[in-house]
C-alpha cells in the first residue's frame, strides 16, 4: 500500500469543477487541435501522453514511413517498409482489429474510448521498448489508481482491520494473481511473439523461455534494511506490504517476462487509460463493477497466534472488564467425540462463542471469534473520499470512522 | 506479531457487478458448392449481420471450407471450444444453433453433488446446532 500525496490524487488530470465542457479525452482534444496534420501521425500524437522522454525520433520516422503507403505523397521513400520491422502493431491497425472492437464491447466501454488507446495498453515494455508506444506509463498510473481506490474502500468499510490483513485483502483484490485472473476472464489472449504484423487485439510481450530464470528486476531481492517496519511497508514499498519496492515497468524493456506480469500490466494500463480518456467517475464505476464485485471473505484472512492474550489486551485497552471464558454447553465429555461450546464474557456481555472438541480449543476459538467481531466492525454508511472529487455539493459527505489501530502485544 | 494474514485471491462473480459474456469468438465455416451448406449460406447473407450487431462482444469470423459440411465453432472465456455441425439445416435452424453456442458458458455438463443450492456464502441461518434454540421432542 503506497500513500499517494494529495497533489497526485486522481483529480490531477481532470478539469477543476467550474470548467464543465473541457474535453476529458486527450485523444479527442489532439484530434480537434491537429486537423491539419497528416492522418497517419497517431503514433506521434500518442507520444505526448508519455511521462518518459522519447530518446530518438528515428524510430518514429521509420514507423511513419512504414505506413504512409503508396497513396500518400512519400517522395523520399518509394518502398514501404515491411510490417515485421515494427516492434509492435501500428496504432492505425487498431481500428481494423475485430478483437479490439469485441474487447471494448465486452468490457462495456463507451465508443468514445479510442481503440488506439486500448491497443496501446496491450503492448508490454518487453515487446516495444519505446515508451511512446508501450503501456509502461499507463500501468504506473493504473497501479496508483487501483491502489488508491482499493485502499480507501477497505479502510472506510473496515476501519479496524489490522495492517497485515489490510495488505492481504488488497493483494486478494488487486494483487498480481488477481489481476492476471481478471485479464483471463476478460478474454485476453497473448501473442506467441510480439511484432508489427500481428493483430493489435493480442497481448504483446516477450515470453520467458521454459526453464529460464526470472529477469533480475522481477527476482526477489534482499530488503534494503533488515528491520522492515510496518511504517516502511506503508510508506515506501508497494501496496501489498512487500519488503521491496515493485520493479518499474520501464526497467522491463527488452527482457523476457512471465505471462502473469504482462497480464497484470495490461489491466493496470487499462485503468490508467480509462482515467486519462474517460475521467475518474467512469474509472470508479469500472472499479466497482469489475473488482469490488469479486467475493472475498475477509474473516478467513486472519491468522491469530494467541487470541486469548490479544483479547485480554484489547479489553484492557478499551476499558472493558477482563474476558472470562465460560462453558455454555457440552456433550459427550467421556466419549470419543466430545463437543464443548464456550463463550467469552466481559462482565455480563458475551463477546464471542466457539465450539471445539476440547475445552481449550473451544476457548481459543471463542477468543478468535470475539477478536474477529471487533476487527470486522463495519459502519452502516460509508462515503469514500474519492466520491467527493470535483463535487460541488459536499453535504452528502460523512466523516469516516478512524480507529486507533490493532492490539499491540 | 499478534495477528498475521493468510494470502488469498478474491473469487469472481460474473454478473454481480459487470457481466462478461462467456462466448468470446465464433467462426462460421461454409461451402459454396455442397448442398448441405445452403441454409448456412442463407444465414450468412440474411441473418448474420443482425446477429453480429446484437452481439458486439463476440469476435465473428466467416471462412470458406470447401468440400466440407458447414460448421459453427465457438471459443469461450474458460478456454473451452464448442462446435456444432449445421449440415442440411435451414436458415432458422442455423440461427438457433448460433444462439445456443452464444448462450453457452463453455462449462461441461455435469451433475452437482446432490445439494439443491450451491453458493459462495453459507446459509443465513448457519449450521443447525443441537445446543441452541428450542428443544426438539421426539
Amino acid at each position: 500500500m503506497k500513500r499517494i500525496p494529495i497533489s497526485r490524487c486522481a483529480s490531477q488530470l481532470l478539469a477543476p469543477s467550474p470548467l464543465p465542457r473541457r474535453p476529458l479525452c486527450p485523444y479527442a482534444a489532439a484530434k480537434h487541435a491537429r486537423r491539419s496534420i497528416v492522418p497517419h501521425s497517431h503514433r506521434v500524437q500518442a507520444r505526448f501522453q508519455s511521462t518518459v522522454a522519447v530518446p530518438d525520433e528515428g524510430d518514429l520516422e521509420l514507423e511513419m514511413a512504414a505506413h504512409s503507403g503508396p497513396a500518400s505523397t512519400s517522395h523520399s521513400r518509394s518502398e514501404p517498409l515491411p510490417l515485421e520491422s515494427l516492434p509492435s502493431p501500428h496504432p492505425s491497425a487498431a481500428e481494423r482489429s475485430t478483437r479490439l472492437h469485441a474487447l471494448r464491447s465486452r468490457l462495456s466501454l463507451p465508443t468514445r474510448f479510442p481503440l488506439q488507446a486500448l491497443a496501446r495498453t496491450l503492448v508490454h515494455p518487453s515487446a516495444d521498448a519505446n515508451p511512446a508506444f508501450n503501456n509502461a506509463s499507463l500501468s504506473i498510473l493504473g497501479r496508483q489508481l487501483l491502489g488508491y481506490y482499493m485502499t480507501e474502500w477497505l479502510l472506510c468499510t473496515y476501519p479496524r482491520l489490522p495492517m497485515d490483513v489490510i495488505f492481504a485483502a488488497i493483494e486478494a483484490y488487486i494483487g498480481p494473481k488477481a489481476l492476471a485472473t481478471v485479464a483471463s476472464e476478460w478474454g485476453i489472449e497473448a501473442a506467441e511473439e510480439p511484432g508489427g504484423e500481428i493483430d493489435s487485439g493480442l497481448l504483446q510481450f516477450k515470453r520467458i523461455r521454459t526453464g529460464d530464470d526470472l529477469p533480475a528486476a522481477l527476482r526477489r531481492q534482499a530488503p534494503w534494511k533488515w528491520n522492515v517496519t510496518t511504517t516502511h511497508k506503508i510508506m515506501t514499498t508497494d501496496e501489498f506490504g512487500s519488503e521491496d519496492a515493485p520493479p518499474s515497468p520501464h526497467a522491463l524493456e527488452k527482457t523476457p517476462v512471465p505471462s502473469e506480469e504482462a497480464a497484470q500490466a495490461f489491466v493496470r494500463a487499462l485503468i490508467g487509460a480509462l482515467h486519462v480518456h474517460l475521467g475518474s467517475p467512469l474509472v470508479k464505476r469500472f472499479f466497482r463493477d469489475h473488482f469490488l464485485s469479486r467475493h472475498l471473505d475477509i474473516s478467513t484472512l486472519f491468522d491469530f497466534r494467541t487470541p486469548t492474550r490479544d483479547l485480554s489486551h484489547l479489553c484492557a485497552r478499551e476499558g472493558f472488564e477482563s474476558p472470562v471464558a465460560r462453558l455454555i454447553s457440552e456433550t459427550g465429555r467421556l466419549s470419543r467425540h466430545p463437543v464443548f461450546i464456550v463463550g467469552v464474557y466481559s462482565g455480563r456481555d458475551k463477546l464471542g462463542e466457539g465450539a471445539g472438541s476440547s475445552l481449550d480449543e473451544a476457548r481459543v476459538r471463542a477468543a478468535a471469534a470475539a477478536l474477529k467481531a471487533w476487527y470486522l466492525y463495519k459502519p452502516a454508511e460509508v462515503t469514500v473520499p474519492s466520491s467527493m472529487e470535483g463535487a460541488l455539493d459536499t453535504s452528502t459527505w460523512r466523516p469516516n470512522y478512524v480507529d486507533c489501530g490493532e492490539v499491540i502485544v | 506479531m499478534p495477528v498475521s494474514a493468510i494470502k488469498a485471491v478474491a473469487k469472481p462473480q460474473n454478473g454481480v457487478g459487470a457481466f462478461i459474456l462467456p462466448c468470446k469468438s465464433m467462426t462460421f465455416h461454409y461451402c459454396n458448392w455442397w448442398g448441405s451448406s445452403r441454409g448456412m449460406n442463407a444465414f450468412l447473407k440474411s441473418s448474420l449481420p443482425a446477429f453480429a450487431k446484437r452481439n458486439p462482444q463476440i469476435q465473428i469470423t466467416v471462412s470458406p471450407r470447401p468440400r466440407h459440411h458447414p460448421e459453427i465453432i465457438a471459443n469461450y472465456i474458460n478456454g473451452a471450444q464448442e462446435s456444432i455441425c449445421v449440415k442440411n439445416l435451414q436458415n432458422e435452424g442455423v440461427r438457433e444453433k448460433a444462439e445456443l453456442l452464444r448462450s453457452h458458458t463453455g462449462e461441461k455438463n455435469r451433475k452437482w453433488d446432490g445439494r439443491p443450492v450451491r453458493s459462495l456464502n453459507e446459509s443465513v441461518r448457519g449450521i443447525w446446532s443441537p445446543f441452541h434454540g428450542s428443544k426438539v421432542k421426539i
